[in-house]
């Protein structure tokens, strides 16, 4: 053990406020709570890596400990580690292996979208699927587009360059929720920011959270040599998935002791933000007359942005945001696929259908897109990116 | 690097920082709260206690804390409590209003304090207990049982009836009896049991397990795990299918009833726009003259300034991390503002001592409009306002007036910010 490793677990006080707003700890007993299994476990760890136990399959990468220790443990990056020193020491089923491989799955869908799309709604394939493979055959697959967001995105050429930014899509925008790209595309356009895309590999973050994280480290190294270029040539880099963003911005450092020192990423509204604050965000909102409940991605929490779309969805003329809080929506990407979690992620789940209900809102917006599959299986209502209210409040 | 504009920001989610927040929010101001993590009013007992003991007879619970002071603050200047006793009731009834539009009815003894039941059998003089704590027929109970969980650590049932018969004074004829739920687990948090007790069937269970020990005129007293939001509809439903008076007790964190305050303060501070970020230490501060124009802070390994028109420093003490102890001095870590620290021992011998130490009195001096100021009483930085655990002058473990100074306090400097 080292004297660092020593400070890091010395600052728990075992104060247990992590176990109490740990959203998985509160409906099973499975997952023996952020706390044991991160600071209290890593002393045993650090000084014999097998003495990792297996109840961390259960934890589900929210992040909600580190966002609420008030000592500054980073008790996620020790259960993250502790879950990679798990699958490999013991491995992990095929199914993780295939689950975690997003970006894969994408591009076979290639072949036949909507082949992949009818496949995945046949129900006797979906109870085949879980016995055999362990991936629930009850939760909602998501839809893969019939063309990526690559192939959708056409460049513009703007008479007055504003600015000029790195768009970085993630793989659920790319392959299977191309309109949040392009509305976005849209929204900078109106505001005469070039906007530049590049094939990038998938951030990583599903591949991490299944314990695989050599294969992880790899994804993270070619992508930061990509992003440091970009960001040399004075592109400003942005996401509109709070996940991708996490793991870009932090995760790369903090997991793998990469250098990210050489670029910076943003919430696509954080940038929207700063045009804000500059005076130069446009005002020529048509009105928008919707009662809408934001729910906030646990990943946004974690990225210590606070609710970057607040600012600019309240100047919308007609538009009421109301933020659902209602904690984490317990789908944690691949996590709620997997046979086992399903019902776990389901119970972490009910408060958003519980507070939906309560308030009685027109419609569901959030930026995370797992989330907004999740809340789509909760409560049967279209979810879409707070990106997407924005262009139409452009008319874009 | 991201920069945010406000009119007012709170650093700090404690007791004192949410209330203020909600008072700068209620006076229309634009609001950002940032803090290093979820604060400690989540471990705390969720009861507000203003003022617990006579300050002429120490070791006697005191009839009314409003009263007492009152009689303290004309003695004691430099307590906290004189800078705010002016809006004290208000600041009180602002908070019952506040907690019962979100779920969270808050009520008052029937004269001065409570004398609530703990886990230990002790008594708690409070003056604010959430309404399923108020155990207003204790006092006159003729049977009173006392249930625990299988599998639920830090409550013992007969730890406090046996403690109790001494410490409260109980009806002669009073009968103490436990009893010992079974849910059927091995082991249970207070979080993953309140969140099993929201379901009606597993309330249902306990409802069978509990009916063939019910007596005439009985109080039951349970520890604090009767659902995981504003609790009253687990409560009633439990009161209902057993036609007795059913209370929860203080217990040591991590308990509901915390959780449940602070969840309902963040609730309202959420619908009214304020913003929040947690896991966000602010790092360093710009001065100008007597202003702080903006500060800057660290969290998810990137940085922000965030400018504002007011501050309001709401970071607590040794524990919250608002205050340092180095050999010889105390620093304040974000503005290392000045700390009054008492010339003579840091801490008393004796670790329970009556007096309390020293040391829980050191913070930071105001003046009535809780800007800092030095020992010759000038005006530090001029758009700061400190409240709660940072000020000097409060014995809060001696006192029982920690939750009720952070709530004037902080209350105070929410109406004072929402006027500039």
């Amino acid at each position: 053990m080292t004297q660092g490793d020593r400070v890091a677990l010395d600052n728990c006080i075992k104060c247990s406020i992590c176990v109490s707003h740990c959203p998985v700890a509160r409906v099973t007993d499975k997952f023996a709570g952020p706390k044991q299994n991160g600071p209290d476990l890593e002393r045993f760890r650090l000084e014999e890596p097998a003495a990792v136990h297996p109840s961390i399959g259960y934890c589900s990468n929210c992040k909600t400990c580190d966002v609420v220790c008030p000592s500054g443990v980073s008790i996620s990056v020790m259960n993250c580690k502790a879950k990679g020193e798990y699958v490999s020491l013991h491995g992990a089923p095929l199914r993780d292996k295939l689950l975690c491989r997003v970006e894969m799955m994408g591009k076979m869908s290639r072949l036949a979208p909507s082949l992949v799309n009818v496949l995945g709604g046949i129900k006797p394939l979906r109870i085949l699927g879980e016995m055999v493979m362990g991936v629930s055959s009850k939760m909602t697959l998501p839809q893969y587009a019939p063309k990526t967001f690559l192939q959708l995105y056409k460049p513009q050429s703007l008479a007055n360059c504003k600015g000029k930014v790195l768009y970085y899509p993630g793989c659920y925008v790319n392959y299977n929720n191309p309109e949040v790209g392009l509305a976005l595309v849209k929204v900078l356009n109106h505001h005469n920011i070039e906007v530049m895309v590049d094939q990038f590999e998938c951030c990583g973050l599903p591949i991490i959270a299944n314990g695989f994280l050599d294969v992880a480290k790899g994804h993270a190294e070619r992508n930061i040599q990509k992003l440091k270029k970009y960001a040399a040539e004075g592109y400003q880099i942005i996401t509109t998935c709070p996940s991708c963003n996490l793991t870009l911005g932090r995760d790369y450092h903090e997991l793998f002791d990469l250098d990210t020192s050489e670029y910076s990423v943003m919430d696509a509204f954080e940038y929207l933000d700063q045009l804000l604050e500059q005076g130069e965000l446009k005002t020529d909102f048509c009105n928008v007359s919707l009662k809408l409940g934001y729910h906030q991605p646990c990943h946004l929490k974690a990225a210590g942005s606070g609710v970057p779309s607040l600012a600019i969805l309240q100047r919308i003329p007609g538009l009421q945001v109301q933020d659902l809080d209602a904690g984490c929506c317990g789908l944690s990407g691949s996590y709620g696929f997997k046979k086992e979690k399903y019902p776990i992620s389901q119970e972490i789940g009910q408060n958003i259908t519980r507070a939906v209900q309560e308030m009685a809102v027109d419609q569901v917006i959030t930026e995370c897109g797992m989330c907004q599959l999740q809340i789509f299986h909760l409560t049967h209502q279209e979810v879409i990116h707070p990106i997407q209210i924005l262009a139409r409040a452009y008319k874009l | 690097m991201m920069k945010k504009n406000t009119d007012v920001l709170i650093i700090g989610a404690g007791l004192s920082g949410l209330m203020a927040a909600a008072k700068a929010a209620d006076s229309g101001k634009k609001v950002l709260l940032v803090a290093k993590g979820m604060g400690a009013l989540g471990l705390s007992s969720g009861c507000i206690d203003l003022w617990g003991y006579s300050l002429d007879h120490p070791e006697e619970i005191c009839q009314d804390p409003v009263q007492e002071i009152i009689k303290m603050v004309a003695a004691q200047k430099d307590h906290p409590y004189a800078k705010v006793w002016d809006v004290l009731e208000e600041s009180l009834s602002f908070f019952q209003q506040i907690c019962s539009q979100n779920g969270l009815a808050y009520e008052v003894a029937e004269k001065g304090n409570w004398l609530l039941p703990t886990a230990l059998g002790t008594v708690r003089p409070t003056y604010l207990a959430p309404a399923g704590m108020a155990a207003r027929e204790l006092p006159r109970a003729k049977n009173i049982l006392v249930m625990g969980f299988q599998g639920l650590k830090d409550f013992y049932p007969e730890v406090l009836t046996t403690n109790l018969k001494n410490n409260m004074n109980l009806p002669a004829d009073c009968q103490l009896t436990t009893l010992m739920l079974d849910l059927g687990k091995i082991e249970l948090s207070p979080n993953n049991l309140a969140y099993l007790l929201e379901k009606d069937e597993v309330l249902q269970r306990l409802v069978s397990q509990i009916k063939p020990h019910l007596a005439e005129e009985m109080v039951i007293l349970m520890p604090p795990v009767l659902g995981e939001r504003g609790h009253t509809k687990v409560l009633l439903n439990l009161v209902e299918s057993l036609g007795v008076q059913v209370y929860e007790v203080t217990n040591i964190p991590p308990s509901l009833p915390g959780q449940r305050l602070q969840q309902a303060l963040l609730h309202h501070l959420k619908k009214q726009s304020v913003e929040i970020i947690l896991g966000c230490t602010v790092i360093g501060t710009t001065v100008l003259g007597e202003h702080c124009t903006e500060v800057l802070a660290e969290g998810s390994g990137k940085n922000l300034t965030i400018a504002a028109k007011s501050i309001i420093l709401a970071t607590g003490s040794f524990l919250g991390g608002g205050m340092e102890a180095q050999p010889g001095k105390v620093i304040e870590t974000v503005f290392h503002l000045p700390i009054k620290v008492l010339d003579e021992k840091w801490s008393a011998k004796e670790f329970l001592s009556l007096e309390g130490h020293p040391f829980s009195k050191f913070g930071i001096e105001v003046n009535n409009h809780l800007q800092p100021v030095n020992s010759q009483g000038e005006v530090v930085i001029k758009n700061i306002r400190v409240i709660g655990a940072n000020l000097a002058g409060a014995n809060y473990p001696i006192e029982k007036c920690g939750n009720g100074v952070a709530l004037a306090t902080g209350y105070k400097a929410g109406k004072l910010v929402g006027e500039v």
